[in-house]
């Protein structure tokens, strides 16, 4: 059990060598490897490309982007960090941290893509408009609820996985859309690095709740789920919405519904349950299902900076290594 | 064959990305590719080319209009002209993929102002490309478009991408610079970096001669800015200047191990790095001499040495003296100021940057020179790693004007598919029509914004002959990539080409009268060059590598014996013949593998600036030989190595060789494998790349390209 629950008697350190779940070390070396930073995309190419946007075009762009800065600050703020007190292990909270802070990376790079492509009044106003967005509003208040402090801390391990698994991804298909049409493609390398991220939350933190269920009674264990499959039922009816007013005008709303029933699936399969959507309602386009595969991507390194490359484990060399 | 009503209602796009995702069966949607090439020519091509009655009408509204350059045309009468379309239209090409499609007519093909309507097709291209290199001689016209369409030999992009355009770019793939320890070659250098990336083609620039952060300026101590900030200039001057947005300016710095600033350079690709030193763009490259593997070897510290005092003491510059050579030397003299590393260390920070970025490019410095029939010193190589040319300094008046006009490197590359060239009716013609190809890009380019370029070019006229499709050639014939019989053929291979390459250079010579300047010079003058081919046979010894060359004309030893008497009598036209470059875009046009690489992937996911993410099967795969296309992580390095070696060593210039890794390998293991390459005589490493497996419980299902 965590160490430091109720300030204990004795403080302890965290022992890294002394791991009692293997998926927090997996997790944990996995998510340091893929650390980032938005500069290092090199996003100013793309300039040409969002010129060639419309007006309508660009105004949608920024607001996805906008609900998408919303939502990582959430989690970045409140929805990890929520988290920490229900961990079972001193390395799960480390894994935590370690997702809080890279998802304020995320919010970050958000803002690093506005500076580049568009002007202070356009983003200035996409930002007052996600305020004022009743169906944002809506899902983030829905989240928010469960993570209040006083809340179940497996409705909140539910909501959180929601949020990281299915709640992103109607802002996340637009710039899959538009790197499958060749424009904003290093906007999209960025967009894929951070999917790569909060593949790996939503999985990780739906691992956790499956493992702190295990030893509930049954009563309790169909009380979480009725509770999850609920909220999905919530969010899906305000996502529904919120992908309607977004995306209608571009004629793409089926098909990024189809999205969203893929994700939702993958969301409740991350909390171990079963699919809500069948197979046919999740027939997501290939060319946005197949942009989601962050491996085997062979960029030409002159265009962009690509979203394979980790920080790498140093070995030293030995001396038989140098046997010549 | 695939349900239509699946497919129903999809767009090319969408019927592309099936490629990445199995059917039901669990097997690659081959069709859905096929499809998706047909529906983009049904629902975009087709629809958006310019419709013309006939080819008079048709030439003579580009030429009108300004977009063809009408002295290509003149040079023909109009009834060969007529033939030549002819020709080439019934050889009926069709693009096997879509991406093939895709990529030309996004990139290469003619199209009107507004860039919406497309005016040429392919046939149209390759037949403007090899008028306009055939400067009238009708026979050779002919012979250039049978080339090409065949798909046998492809020109570079720069050549196929503008020949013929009255609007264009060069025709040159890439050059290389020098820049010198003062303000002036470093402003000239900056200012050719603009000229040559408005017009086209990556250019490097050698940063070894410039002096450190903190040296002396006019005697005055912590004066200079060291490399950093003249890459940041450089990095700027490559995103001003792209070729009317055609193709981004691209550029590479090259930096001697052995320089002081080797870390501050290398630390310009690190993750974390400050805004204020990041390198986003620029490619890098690091020169390493033999005696950095000796002291890494016996765990020492290796010496840093300013090159600016190595001028003062050598009174030539840095790049100029063989570090291995006057290593002891400069350590023991104390004029020479110098700091010190450990050696191991340095392997070990160059393979972490290479994690991180895929940078630097290597090139191993001692390897390069002793393999050099030239007389001079390579001291670079250049933004694809394969080519390797001598260089000479230039000097500067205070107004930039030329002192002294030195020689800088441009190269023309062009490709053969190995496959294509196998299947062709005569292998030695095929070779010898590439390389006359190839002289005439040099022999029509003349670089005046880069006067040192000009005349590099001029007396050299140096080009690269590359090769592709080795994997798909070997997988087609069900060998794998890198086994024995593999490594067999490609020696053999690579032998032949030599041949007929030299044979070519030499019958240019004969016909124009004159070599390259410096073929005295050179150990082809001399003949020691044909040793490696005289003292033994390079031909077939397995039944499966005999097999595949059955009814081929091999050079024998006599064949060489009495080319090497050839040679030495009347010279040779080009003082290079051979490099590999990578063939990223043009191997996707002409349906091959990339270079002599194995496959990246089965299904390759290519991403670029222009054309976005499209899906690339492996040439000449279907559900059937699978077993043949293991991917280049599933191969490893050792098997590339080998694989290149035995291509290197008929290779004058260099080849571009990219090691892939999986994600969770560590530094020791990429340390490894550059020991491993230098040890077998590889010249020049270009890119690691990585592959990161989708942590369990986070894949996109049933994807194509994603390894588990």
């Amino acid at each position: 059990m965590k160490d430091l629950d109720h300030t204990p008697a004795v403080p302890r350190a965290i022992n890294w060598n002394r791991v009692q779940d293997d998926k927090d070390l997996e997790v944990w070396n996995r998510l340091t490897v893929n650390f980032w930073l938005p500069e290092k995309v090199p996003l100013s190419n793309d300039v040409q490309s969002w010129a060639t946007l419309t007006p309508q075009e660009r105004t949608l762009t920024i607001r996805v982007l906008t609900g998408l800065t919303l939502l990582d600050t959430i989690q970045n703020t409140l929805g990890a960090p929520a988290l920490m007190p229900d961990a079972q292990t001193p390395h799960e909270e480390a894994v935590l941290s370690n997702i809080a802070f890279m998802e304020a990376v995320h919010a970050r790079s958000y803002s690093s893509i506005f500076s580049t492509l568009c002007s202070t009044k356009d983003v200035d106003e996409a930002f007052r408009w996600s305020e004022e967005n009743p169906h944002l509003q809506a899902k983030s208040r829905l989240i928010l609820q469960e993570y209040n402090a006083t809340a179940d801390p497996y409705k909140r391990k539910i909501a959180s996985v929601f949020l990281e698994s299915f709640l992103f991804y109607s802002g996340f298909y637009l710039p899959m859309y538009w790197s499958s049409r060749a424009k904003l493609t290093n906007t999209a390398d960025l967009i894929r690095l951070i999917i790569r991220d909060e593949a790996i939350h939503g999985y990780y933190i739906g691992y956790k709740f499956q493992r702190a269920t295990e030893q509930l009674p049954a009563e309790k264990r169909d009380e979480l789920k009725d509770f999850a499959f609920s909220l999905m039922f919530d969010l899906y009816e305000i996502e529904s919405h919120y992908t309607a007013e977004l995306y209608d005008d571009l004629g793409l709303t089926e098909d990024v519904k189809a999205f969203l029933h893929y994700n939702a699936n993958k969301a409740l399969q991350n909390l171990g349950y079963e699919a809500l959507f069948p197979a046919q309602a999740c027939e997501v386009n290939p060319a946005i299902l197949a942009a989601l595969s962050t491996d085997g991507e062979n960029h030409d390194f002159f265009s962009g900076s690509g979203s394979t490359y980790v920080i790498g484990k140093a070995v030293a060399t030995e001396d038989e290594d140098w046997d010549f | 064959m695939l349900d239509d009503g699946m497919t129903a209602g999809l767009d090319y796009h969408a019927l592309n990305a099936m490629l990445n995702l199995y059917d039901e069966a669990g097997h690659i949607r081959f069709d859905a590719d096929r499809k998706a090439a047909r529906e983009y020519f049904l629902q975009h091509v087709n629809q958006n080319t310019v419709f013309f009655h006939s080819l008079e009408e048709k030439l003579g509204y580009l030429v009108d209009e300004g977009y063809y350059e009408a002295a290509v045309l003149e040079a023909y009468p109009a009834e060969f002209l007529r033939e030549i379309w002819d020709t080439a239209f019934k050889q009926k090409f069709r693009f096997p993929t879509f991406l093939g499609a895709f990529k030309y007519y996004t990139s290469y093909t003619l199209k009107t102002r507004d860039g919406k309507r497309f005016l040429e097709r392919y046939e149209d291209r390759v037949v403007m490309t090899a008028l306009t290199l055939a400067r009238g001689d009708q026979t050779q016209a002919m012979a250039f478009m049978h080339e090409i369409l065949s798909g046998r030999f492809q020109p570079a992009t720069p050549t196929f991408l503008n020949a013929g355009k009255q609007s264009r770019g060069e025709l040159i793939s890439c050059f290389l610079l020098r820049l010198e320890d003062n303000m002036e070659s470093i402003g000239r250098g900056i200012n050719s970096a603009l000229q040559l990336s408005k017009r086209g083609g990556g250019v490097a620039l050698m940063l070894t001669n410039v002096r450190e952060h903190g040296a002396p300026i006019k005697g005055i101590e912590n004066q200079s800015s060291g490399v950093i900030p003249v890459m940041k200039l450089l990095e700027d001057s490559f995103s001003y200047a792209n070729q009317l947005g055609a193709r981004q300016g691209a550029g590479a710095v090259y930096l001697n191990a052995h320089h002081p600033d080797i870390f501050q350079f290398l630390d310009t690709k690190r993750e974390n790095a400050d805004e204020k030193i990041r390198i986003k763009t620029l490619s890098l490259g690091v020169v390493i001499p033999d005696i950095t593997f000796e002291l890494a070897k016996k765990n020492e510290d290796m010496y840093l040495f300013s090159p600016h005092d190595v001028e003062r003491v050598y009174g030539v510059p840095f790049s100029d003296i063989s570090v291995t050579e006057k290593y002891a030397e400069m350590v023991d003299n104390k004029r020479i100021r110098k700091k010190k590393i450990n050696a191991r260390e340095f392997f070990q920070t160059l393979a972490e940057i290479q994690f991180e970025s895929g940078y630097p490019y290597i090139m191993f410095e001692d390897t390069v020179n002793r393999a050099n029939p030239i007389a001079g010193r390579i001291t670079m190589s250049n933004l694809c790693s394969e080519i390797l040319q001598v260089n000479e300094a230039s000097t500067f008046h205070d107004d930039l004007s030329y002192e002294h006009l030195g020689t800088d490197i441009s190269c023309n590359l062009g490709s053969l598919n190995i496959a294509k060239t196998m299947d062709g009716p005569d292998f030695g013609a095929t070779v010898e029509t590439s390389i006359r190809v190839l002289t005439a890009v040099s022999e029509m380019s003349a670089i005046n914004s880069v006067p040192s370029v000009r005349r590099g070019n001029d007396e050299s006229h140096a080009i690269g002959l590359g090769q592709m499709n080795l994997h798909g050639y070997l997988a087609r014939e069900r060998i794998h990539y890198g086994s024995d019989d593999g490594i067999e053929f490609t020696s053999v291979y690579f032998a032949a080409v030599a041949y007929h390459a030299i044979r070519a250079s030499n019958l240019l010579a004969q016909e124009k009268g004159h070599s390259f300047k410096g073929f005295a010079d050179s150990t082809y003058a001399s003949g020691t060059f044909f040793d490696t081919y005289t003292t033994r046979d390079w031909l077939p010894e397995s039944d499966a590598v005999k097999a595949l060359f059955d009814g081929k004309d091999l050079p024998t030893r006599e064949d060489w014996a009495k080319l090497r008497e050839l040679v030495m009598k009347h010279g040779l036209y080009n003082r290079n013949l051979q490099a590999v470059p990578p063939t990223g875009s043009i191997s996707y046009i002409n349906n091959s593998t990339s270079s002599i690489h194995p496959i990246v992937s089965k299904i390759e996911i290519r991403k670029e600036g222009k054309i976005g993410r499209v899906y690339y099967p492996a040439p000449f795969m279907n559900n059937d030989n699978l077993e043949f296309y293991r991917d280049a992580y599933e191969i490893g390095p050792e098997a590339i190595i080998d694989t290149y070696a035995a291509a290197t060593t008929h290779v004058d210039q260099g080849l571009s060789l990219t090691l892939f890794f999986p994600a969770d390998a560590s530094t020791r293991d990429i340390n490894r494998a550059q020991i491993y390459a230098w040890k077998k005589g590889i010249k020049t490493i270009y890119y690691v790349r990585l592959r990161q497996t989708a942590l369990e419980g986070t894949e996109v299902d049933g994807c194509v390209s994603c390894t588990l």
